[in-house]
């Protein structure tokens, strides 16, 4: 499970993910910058499906989290487009998706984690967030502590094993099969399993989130 | 290099046989979408909620799954290739 390394940048190694994490960062910066130049009051073009997606992601947030949720908006949005377009890109002829590594997928859930936490200690206090782990008995903190590293390993490996598994079975079929058969299978495993795979990944991070704050 | 070669192959049936997990969670899963379909049926106007909570139900349940190409994957990858490696040195 090495990284595929492209080239040096001085002494950072570049490898395939990293390249098209920068690339799928790019496309995703500039379309945002696009999109959002001149803002209108009454909607116009492309204004529509910017202000359809933020609409839809803080529903979705104040839903679970109710209006103090607002705060998580950004962070839901950007990593529910960040892993849209991940999956996307796969279907490109010689392109890799990022989520296909396992070091972005477990940067991702790291950083819900992290957000999770600081976002607990920062409404309930630090001594009662401490508190959490030892509910409802003292020598349960063990099997707490599993379970808090569990949850990061389960949300990563999910959308990795998904996405890998998908490549592996395409990889296969492109071997057997060279012609036709593998459109259907790409548009199955590429774009509606990507599309899905974000949606678990969005409602489970903030189901996560929530779990945490309460 | 006889020893080599049960590993791999003791490797690899090991690998089939906790891929049933996926069997097993397929299982399941199909079971929450059947109550889902008939919840929905029920109660049309639930729609949207209904899917919502079968998703998050059906994702979080595939974890077993998930954990059994982990293991799958890291046998395959980090044990069998480099084992496979010495036993092609050594024929």
């Amino acid at each position: 499970m090495e990284p595929n390394i492209l080239f040096y940048i001085y002494k950072l190694p570049v490898s395939e993910a990293l390249l098209w994490t920068w690339i799928v960062m790019a496309i995703l910066s500039i379309t945002s910058f696009l999109l959002t130049r001149n803002l209108e009051k009454i909607p116009r073009g492309a204004q529509h499906l910017v202000e359809a997606a933020v609409d839809g992601i803080s529903n979705l947030v104040s839903g679970d989290l109710g209006p103090e949720g607002k705060v998580f908006v950004p962070l839901i949005l950007m990593v529910t487009s960040f892993v849209f377009l991940s999956n996307l890109i796969g279907v490109v002829p010689g392109a890799f998706s990022p989520t296909e590594d396992l070091t972005t997928t477990v940067v991702l859930a790291t950083i819900v984690f992290v957000v999770g936490h600081v976002a607990a200690i920062v409404k309930k206090g630090f001594f009662t967030w401490l508190k959490g782990f030892f509910e409802p008995y003292w020598f349960l903190f063990p099997i707490n502590i599993v379970g808090e590293i569990s949850q990061v390993l389960s949300h990563s490996f999910r959308l990795y094993g998904n996405i890998f598994g998908g490549g592996i079975l395409l990889g296969i079929v492109y071997m057997l099969v060279p012609y036709v058969l593998p459109v259907p299978l790409m548009a199955w495993f590429g774009v509606l399993m990507g599309a899905i795979q974000t949606a678990v990944f969005t409602m489970l991070a903030i189901a996560y989130i929530q779990m945490k704050l309460e | 290099m006889m020893e080599i070669a049960i590993i791999i192959a003791s490797i690899a049936i090991g690998s089939g046989i906790a891929l049933l997990a996926g069997g097993m969670v397929g299982i399941g899963e199909g079971y929450v979408a059947g109550k889902a379909v008939e919840a929905i049926a029920r109660q049309p106007e639930m729609e949207g909620q209904i899917r919502t909570t079968m998703i998050l139900g059906q994702a979080i349940s595939e974890s077993g799954a998930i954990y059994a190409l982990a293991v799958v994957l890291l046998l395959i990858f980090s044990v069998v290739l480099p084992l496979l490696g010495r036993l092609m040195e050594l024929l």
